[in-house]
């Protein structure tokens, strides 16, 4: 395996490990205490809802439904992409959404209210590096 | 016991395009004149490890200014009657390191810019090469597109927070963590707008893809760049070093504001270059020998190569 680790399946279990280690992280509620949105985690063809409320994940979903009202902005990029800014140490231009995202990139799409997505950079930038962490947690799992 | 860092900050006045800027710079050193230019909405403070190295100030005389609008030097007394927002031109900004420099009486400065600060250096070697005697150029290219957006200064969106949190991922994730925040604090703390309207600059107003080539190889240019830069990519800034003469072409392993997220590493890719502009000084002004190496931490340039381009321009790959 490289230094920057192998790919894994993103699977609602997967998911749910991740809002589990966002839920128990202890600078979101203070660096996410306005962070209230709903946002799509799309990995491939799969859409993923994520419910948040002042920086804690309340609730995922597999899939949008008509009583989800909408969300506020989606992030969508392939599994492979995903993969690589989940590595504990992401390869260059995959070690941040904005990177991934930037037009010279083009591995992530923003889509929605881009200005909910603005606002809450710096919550969600920390919630989403959370995703290294639970790397680490299953990577020990197998061991 | 008291300590102090050996850094000396003083305000200059520079006329500039008709107008007047108390300019605030920091300086510490003997020797070449060594000029340090921040990123976009930052100030000199990303240099203060640079500032504070014996190993390069025994022979560089080591100048970070602050430019008009950031850190401690003010924007101009009209500013609330402007009917554009602040947009930072490659004219005005290549115009003011000039007269910064004529300001201080400096003798062929070396300058040291990085991200747009190195941007810039591609103009002042297409203007001002006589004034200079060496250019380093830090993440640069010819054009660095997609950053003048306004959510970078919109009125629903925390500025320093937006600012801060947009350049993060810039650094590499293996520069210390405590540099990485501090560099994110000195992001956070630029005045409204000011950010966005320096990269009106990097990504609109210095599209210079078209005039690098016409640069005369007079005046050597380093440029140095990391692999984790997504705003200038390593191969951007081949691409640039590939058209521009006399040049070099460094890339490391490290991000987009070396001097600040990294110092250590910084110093083990700038000492050669620091090393090679003394022995090549045509006025021998460094205070004393040329021992760049010989400081708190060694240069390790491990699996270094060096090739050497057809057209005689070096490409290093660390």
């Amino acid at each position: 395996m490289s230094k920057y680790g192998s790919k894994r399946s993103f699977d609602l279990e997967w998911v749910e490990r991740w809002a589990r280690t966002v839920n128990d992280d202890r600078i979101l509620p203070v660096v996410g205490r306005f962070f209230t949105a709903k946002f799509v985690l799309g990995v491939d063809d799969t859409q993923y809802l994520v419910d948040v409320q002042n920086g804690k994940i309340l609730r995922i979903a597999e899939g949008l439904a008509p009583n989800d009202m909408g969300y506020d902005f989606g992030l969508k990029a392939p599994s492979s992409a995903w993969a690589k800014f989940s590595q504990q140490i992401p390869p260059p231009m995959f070690n941040d959404i904005w990177a991934m995202a930037h037009p010279l990139h083009k591995q992530l799409i923003i889509e929605g209210n881009t200005l909910k997505f603005w606002q809450n950079l710096r919550a969600l930038t920390r919630m989403l590096s959370l995703m290294r962490n639970v790397y680490n947690s299953s990577a020990r799992d197998v061991a | 016991m008291n300590q102090h860092d050996p850094i000396v900050g003083r305000y200059v006045y520079v006329q500039c395009e008709g107008k007047t800027y108390r300019t605030y710079y920091e300086e510490h050193g003997e020797g070449i004149p060594l000029v340090c230019l921040h990123t976009a909405g930052t100030d000199g403070r990303q240099y203060r490890h640079q500032l504070c190295d014996p190993d390069i100030t025994q022979n560089y005389r080591v100048i970070a200014f602050d430019m008009p609008w950031h850190g401690k030097s003010l924007p101009p007394s009209d500013f609330y009657l402007l009917e554009d927002e602040y947009k930072l031109t490659t004219r005005f900004y290549s115009e003011f390191i000039v007269a910064f420099c004529r300001a201080l009486e400096l003798k062929k400065p070396v300058i040291m810019g990085q991200s747009m600060g190195g941007n810039v250096c591609l103009s002042l070697a297409l203007k001002y090469e006589s004034e200079f005697s060496a250019l380093i150029a830090l993440e640069a290219c010819d054009y660095s597109p997609g950053w003048w957006i306004d959510a970078l200064h919109h009125p629903h969106v925390h500025g320093g927070e937006v600012v801060a949190s947009s350049t993060f991922g810039l650094m590499s994730p293996e520069s210390p963590e405590e540099y990485r925040w501090e560099t994110w604090w000195y992001y956070a703390q630029g005045g409204p707008g000011v950010f966005k309207g320096d990269l009106y600059f990097y990504s609109v107003d210095s599209d210079y893809r078209d005039q690098v080539s016409k640069i005369s190889g007079r005046l050597p240019i380093y440029f140095l760049t990391g692999t984790y830069d997504f705003a200038c990519t390593p191969e951007m800034t081949e691409r640039t070093a590939e058209k521009v003469k006399n040049s070099e072409c460094v890339i490391f392993s490290g991000g987009h504001f070396p001097t600040s997220e990294d110092p250590v590493k910084f110093k083990e890719v700038i000492t050669p270059v620091l090393k090679k502009i003394v022995s090549a000084d045509p006025e021998r002004r460094s205070s004393g020998a040329p021992s760049l190496n010989g400081g708190r931490t060694e240069t390790r340039l491990g699996g270094r190569q060096e090739q050497r381009a057809p057209d005689g321009r070096r490409v290093i790959t660390l």
